[in-house]
């Protein structure tokens, strides 16, 4: 039985980082992304719980922070009703940074026909994105009247959960239709959120979401996945070394139950197919292999050990 | 009458208005329109997809000279010298435009980001051209921006539109159905009623 890994964002200095992930190596964690900024790097990783204080005092050391990152390995997408500037940048995309905060990768996605109230609709392409990832975080406006009789009809057809982010704070999940979770005081706005109450919103939402994905993790864990998904990037990594040729800010972006492998489709499918593990087994053995609809990405699929009969 | 004397936005939901409010207040900084209205009423009904905002503008604001910025000074009289000194650089991009021009690329010195400086042929009438050349006129952007501002201003999707404009008073509805007759007319009472405040 693998350790149990926890996730963590180090943030520190450029200098010396190399010490950090090489001491994760050997402890037998993952470097899930490393974003480089200046003199600055954010290390996102996993690492063993019971190792977790070895990072600690190495970061201490070299003058870096180590925080818990609890969304770390999921892919939630931000959806806006629109791209146009009455949704964007404001509200949402603070509340993708926010997410980011938490560890976890996000896309924005903005419908092309999702402003209005009667005329509000969601294409099937566009449903269909939404749902290769872990959560649909949709960013509604300042009408309560809206966001419980017109702007549901926007999470019809999504499958993942659904978490609702609007004005009204007295709304209650059950009023939104179809929606699995609704947190207010995040409506539309034209300014930079930073005001307390504002980042007060924003910090309930983030805690309501890792509720969200504790959850989501739990239920996996009854009838857990036939590989974790950082292992299978660390193959990637070892085997497939194009991946370090992308120049997307995460080349392979975990999910809760899979990855996204951002290599073109046609050319690299048979390769991430054939990813062979020590067990034995290839990739397609334990998990689906598909074409994403973003670009033209690979996008994996884990199975159930339920379906495949082992974990590797 | 004061900047933005009157600022109204009324909703169904009282709340749901003071949360639009901000949303006006940021366009209107934005766009800096602050100056240039006077008294403002927006007022959204949601249940009825409709958007209507009346404006009475302020007088119109002066146009702006070289003169107003900074100072116009002959600083070499042997080699034909002029400087512009800037102490307010707000239409510091729109003077440049202008003496691009009229005298080049390579005719305008910048050295540091407030000193223009010239080469002329006639100092005297130069100098005087120059101070009362009109940089810029806030009155003939006014109203794309009024009309950029209400674009900004209304829910998304509205885009069954009205507006008018009557020397100072500006009206706007919007909605996403067949714009009824009486919601014009709504919008035109709260702009009489705008002015009526006097």
């Amino acid at each position: 039985m693998a350790a149990v890994l926890e996730p963590y964002i180090y943030e520190g200095g450029i200098h010396q980082h190399t010490l950090i992930t090489e001491l994760l190596e050997d402890l037998g964690g993952y470097l899930i992304q490393k974003v480089p900024a200046a003199t600055e790097v954010t290390l996102v990783m996993l690492i063993p719980r019971d190792d977790v204080h070895l990072i600690e005092e190495l970061g201490k050391k070299l003058l870096g922070k180590l925080e818990r990152a609890p969304l770390t390995g999921t892919e939630i997408a931000v959806v806006s009703p629109t791209l146009a500037s009455h949704h964007l940048p404001h509200s949402a995309c603070d509340v993708a940074e926010f997410m980011r905060r938490g560890g976890a990768n996000t896309n924005m996605i903005g419908l092309a026909r999702g402003m209005g109230r009667r005329v509000s609709l969601s294409d099937n392409y566009e449903r269909k994105l939404i749902n290769e990832h872990d959560i649909a975080l949709f960013s509604f406006g300042t009408f309560a009247d809206c966001i419980k009789n017109k702007k549901p009809k926007l999470l019809e057809g999504v499958t993942v959960p659904k978490i609702v982010a609007g004005g009204p704070k007295n709304i209650k999940t059950e009023e939104v239709e179809n929606a699995d979770l609704y947190v207010g005081g995040i409506g539309r706005v034209a300014h930079r959120l930073r005001k307390p109450g504002e980042l007060s919103s924003l910090d309930v939402l983030l805690e309501k979401v890792v509720e969200v994905v504790e959850k989501m993790r739990e239920d996996l864990a009854k009838d857990p996945l036939a590989v974790l998904p950082p292992r299978v990037m660390k193959e990637i990594h070892e085997q497939i070394p194009e991946i370090f040729n992308v120049l997307s800010p995460a080349p392979v972006t975990l999910q809760l139950d899979g990855l996204r492998v951002k290599l073109p489709y046609d050319e690299f499918h048979e390769r991430v197919e054939n990813l062979e593990f020590d067990e034995g087994v290839r990739l397609s053995d334990i998990a689906l292999i598909t074409k994403s609809r973003m670009k033209n990405y690979i996008l994996v699929k884990i199975k159930r050990e339920s379906e495949v009969g082992f974990t590797a | 009458m004061e900047p933005l004397e009157t600022f109204i936005v009324e909703s169904t939901v009282p709340e749901e208005g003071d949360a639009y409010k901000s949303i006006v207040a940021d366009i209107i900084t934005e766009l800096v329109l602050g100056g240039a209205i006077g008294r403002i009423k927006v007022r959204v009904r949601p249940e009825d997809s409709l958007f209507l905002m009346a404006i009475v503008l302020r007088d119109s604001q002066p146009t702006v000279k070289v003169y107003d910025m900074g100072s116009v000074d002959v600083t070499n009289h042997l080699t034909k010298e002029v400087t512009i000194s800037i102490e307010q650089e707000k239409y510091l991009p729109e003077l440049l435009e202008q003496l691009w021009a009229r005298y080049g690329r390579a005719g305008v010195r910048q050295p540091e980001r407030k000193t223009l400086i010239m080469t002329v042929e006639d100092l005297d009438t130069e100098v005087d051209l120059l101070r009362n050349l009109v940089v810029a006129d806030p009155q003939k952007t006014l109203q794309s921006r009024l009309v950029e501002m209400a674009i900004r201003a209304t829910p998304e999707g509205f885009r069954v539109r009205y507006h008018s404009m009557d020397k100072h008073v500006f009206v706007f509805a919007a909605t996403e159905d067949i714009l009824k007759k009486e919601w014009i007319q709504e919008a035109q009472d709260i702009a009489t009623e705008l002015q009526e405040d006097e």
